[in-house]
């Protein structure tokens, strides 16, 4: 058993110990040293496509060799079965689109999709399979970093001598590949150089989301937005702060910035829009579909803390003579932005509120009757002008999750969810007990 | 008019919005070390070496512009940029030396404030803790914001080098022409004088420090050119608070042939020559650089060294999410205030070794800078052109040299 396991560690090695290793050429003459590996991030886990070999000094040239021309890999050096001669040496080795390891993922800050961490690199830990090199996990530990200074065998021994045990010489601290997205820019596309897909940076909370993003620097922050799903980038575009929100608004070119004003609920884009200064406003209000302007604009008009101004005009609403089933059958093929609260409202031609319903009330109710016929008995509503402690009172009052907003003709203009209150609500608490404080003290 | 006097202010509040990095990080410059040469300076040689000021301002504008132009265009800082360029292995190297470098700066900061304390008749036991727990406190509890604020107004303070010099009463026809004209003693003393001078102007840690506050504070490409004003306005700034002190000791001390060897012996000297009022002065404008240098130094060095090892930065982060940071950062500032409580201990040692440190670190860093501020794939358009690599290529000789000088120099003496 000891055996095999051995033998597994065997097929595994670390970059560091790669690196500045001699390459030699089919006739055992020196080429030059392992310089850099460029890999195909194709796969989950990316392969070694190229070697970069570097010699000379202090005039250095890189020469780049194909995979397939590597014989072989041992502890003490590279043998090729091609000659020197075939390599050709240059002052600088032309890859900039692909990824290399030692440029692009050593020493660099890569994202860590499992921990929802900007991490450094220390050391890449491969894997060998047939001569050929994956790429299998990153190292992030002290030990990465001691490996990488040539004291390891020191720092273990010692170590060792005053805690077998310890934690330092127990625990591997390797994150794997899947989880890493590396952040390295193609300077032609000016995107991220791998594929975001496989790296579930969509299964990140959107609030852990934001602060990734704002841990990396300016033209990381561009590059990785520019990168992303517009999902993503409304998700990203909501859990930053408003000043944030500028300045990556301010990198992007209009129309993508538009784009994301259409991707994220009303009230998020009016809360960020009525910031900015009304020249600008009025150029992304041109830009954005006219549906979406439309709907800002008219936000735009109303005072955050009055209903107008807190309200999303994300609602689901029925005509009154809409029946249960094909009410349910629409429920399930829109997509929304946000989740409104399980409230359904009904109204009639002309958009006035009549009545409301929820979820569980349609889905109980018999498929062919009218929808009105699943509505509650009451329903609250607020005035477009109503204060934000009136809403909060009414909500707390009947243990409401969203609250509709009418204007003087009882037309439903959007709908107030118990979040965005809530938000309200605290930042006069805050602003009361500073107060007190103050007073107090 | 209207609209132009409008512009101007528009852009004279986006340069309020800016400035910090460059001005604090010159200010810093004069710290306790630094008044104490400049002191020395005046007090030994008169007017004779104010000229000196002027290749200094020039020198410090052009390293530091450097800085804040790779903080603007990269986003990263400098011991970011090394580990990225160069490697693991140099950039824990050059870490090492940092902290030493940093450390026994420190101390000798925490030795200005002790001389502060004697000054002013507080005893040096009260006075040094009690600083030592509010700087710590000013960084754990602050945000980049609020410590920025805290620092500006630190720089204010530096005006009381400008009245102590005005209530000497120089004779201003005298202090133009040795400003403009240089005059050199081929005399080892006042060579020695010269490079000590013109060598604690450039330390490695001012670079490291500017570089990571422009970033912190993400100042837009847009904007650049107001945060190269920062540091024009700063390398101004301090060399004028440095000729005032100068000034004063000229003025007074030297003019009675009174020796000195600290910044507190010089305050002590000025009491009966020039009075009460430039005595206070003098000794509070020590007090609030020593403060002041001291929370930036610790600061600088957890920064730089967790940038450079790729550990969580704190000033927003918790003690739980950022160890590293905060334990280096409170032993810098704990090991810098005990040290010069201890009973005994000697300060030209550690001056020394703070002096050798930064000079064995001062050529590297500056290289280093050198080959990432010309390296196109990190700047761009950006890189220098060839006529400031030439001037910088000049700068950066000069400086290495001065400072070997002085670092032999030191040893030899």
């Amino acid at each position: 058993m000891a055996g095999l396991k051995e033998q597994t560690n065997e097929m595994f090695v670390y970059f560091s110990e790669l690196m500045a290793k001699p390459v030699i050429d089919k006739n055992g003459e020196l080429a030059g040293e392992l310089y850099d590996i460029i890999v195909k991030p194709t796969a989950v886990y990316p392969q070694s496509s190229h070697l970069i070999v570097r010699k000379g000094f202090p005039n250095r040239k890189y020469g780049v060799v194909d995979w397939l021309d590597i014989k072989g890999i041992d502890s003490k050096e590279l043998t090729l079965s091609i000659e020197q001669s075939k390599i050709v040496f240059k002052e600088k080795h032309n890859n900039k689109e692909e990824l290399t390891l030692r440029r692009d993922i050593l020493d660099q800050q890569v994202v860590d999709t499992y921990n929802h961490k900007v991490i450094r690199v220390n050391d890449i830990h491969l894997l060998e399979v047939d001569h050929c090199l994956m790429t299998a996990h990153v190292d992030i530990s002290l030990k990465g970093l001691i490996r990488r200074l040539g004291f390891e065998k020191i720092v273990d021994l010692i170590v060792g001598i005053f805690n077998r045990n310890a934690p330092y010489l127990k625990t591997e601290h390797l994150i794997s590949w899947k989880h890493i997205q590396p952040l390295s820019i193609n300077p032609v596309s000016m995107t991220i150089k791998v594929d975001l897909s496989h790296k579930q940076l969509n299964t990140i909370p959107a609030a852990d989301l934001g602060e990734i993003f704002l841990d990396l620097n300016p033209a990381h922050q561009i590059a990785l937005f520019k990168s992303l799903d517009i999902q993503a980038r409304a998700k990203i575009f909501m859990s930053i702060e408003f000043k944030a929100q500028k300045s990556l608004v301010e990198e992007l070119d209009p129309k993508e910035a538009a784009d994301v004003l259409n991707a994220v609920p009303s009230d998020e884009a009016t809360d960020f829009l009525e910031k900015l200064p009304k020249e600008t406003v009025d150029k992304y209000l041109n830009l954005l579909e006219s549906k979406q302007a439309k709907k800002l604009s008219q936000l735009l008009g109303y005072s955050s803390e009055s209903a107008g101004g807190l309200m999303t005009a994300e609602y689901i609403a029925f005509p009154k003579d809409t029946t249960v089933e094909s009410a349910l059958k629409q429920i399930k093929e829109r997509t929304f932005k946000v989740e409104p609260a399980q409230l359904v409202y009904i109204v009639d031609e002309n958009n006035h509120l009549i009545s409301s319903t929820n979820f569980r009330r349609l889905i109980i109710a018999s498929p062919q009757d009218p929808i009105q016929t699943a509505a509650f008995p009451k329903t609250f509503f607020v005035h477009i002008n109503s204060s934000v402690k009136e809403i909060a009172y009414l909500m707390d009052k009947y243990k409401y999750f969203a609250i509709p907003v009418v204007d003087e003709n009882n037309v439903l203009q959007g709908i107030i969810t118990v979040d965005d209150v809530l938000n309200q609500v605290i930042s006069i608490a805050w602003r009361r007990l500073k107060k007190i404080k103050a007073k107090s003290a | 008019m209207r609209r132009k006097l409008k512009k101007y202010w528009r852009e004279f509040l986006i340069f309020l919005s800016i400035m910090g990095p460059g001005i604090i990080t010159a200010n810093v410059d004069n710290d306790a070390g630094g008044i104490t040469t400049y002191s020395v300076a005046g007090a030994h040689f008169g007017y004779s070496l104010i000229w000196s000021f002027i290749p200094i301002i020039i020198a410090l504008v052009i390293i530091q512009e450097m800085c804040s132009r790779m903080a603007v265009v990269t986003g990263k800082g400098l011991a970011d940029l090394i580990r990225e360029e160069f490697g693991v292995k140099v950039t824990f190297y050059a870490m090492v030396i940092l902290i030493f470098s940093n450390l026994f700066n420190t101390i000798s900061e925490f030795a200005g404030i002790a001389a502060s304390a004697e000054l002013f008749g507080i005893s040096k036991y009260i006075l040094v803790p009690l600083c030592a727990a509010a700087i710590w406190w000013l960084i754990v509890k602050g945000t980049y914001k609020s410590v920025e604020k805290v620092f500006l107004f630190a720089c204010l303070f530096y005006v009381s080098y400008i009245i102590s010099g005005f209530i000497s009463k120089p004779d201003w026809g005298e202090v133009a022409r040795a400003s403009v004209k240089p005059q050199f003693q081929f005399d080892k003393v006042y060579l020695l004088m010269l490079m000590g001078v013109i060598g604690t102007t450039i330390a490695p840690w001012m670079q490291f420090y500017q570089q990571a506050s422009v970033v912190e504070k993400n100042i837009k490409l847009k904007n650049y050119k107001y945060s190269r004003l920062d540091v024009i306005v700063g390398a101004f700034v301090v060399n004028i608070v440095a000729i005032f002190i100068v000034i004063v000791c000229a003025n007074t001390l030297f003019r009675n042939g009174i020796r000195i060897e600290t910044a507190k012996d010089a305050a002590l000297a000025l009491r009966p020559l020039a009075g009460n009022y430039c005595f206070y002065l003098f000794a509070f404008g020590l007090l609030n650089a020593s403060i002041f240098s001291a929370c930036i130094l610790p600061l600088s060095t957890a920064y730089s060294v967790c940038e450079g090892m790729g550990w969580e930065v704190g000033v927003n982060r918790r003690f739980r999410q950022a160890p590293q940071f905060y334990t280096l950062y409170t032993a810098i500032i704990i090991i810098g205030a005990v040290v010069i409580l201890l009973p005994g201990v000697k300060l030209i040692p550690i001056m020394l070794i703070s002096q050798a440190t930064n000079g064995i670190l001062l050529p590297f860093v500056l290289i280093f800078m050198l080959l990432l501020v010309n390296n196109k794939r990190l700047m761009g358009k950006y890189t220098n052109s060839k006529i400031y690599n030439i001037f910088t290529v000049i700068t950066i000789i000069a400086m290495i040299g001065l400072s070997l000088a002085l670092l032999l120099a030191t040893f030899i003496k």
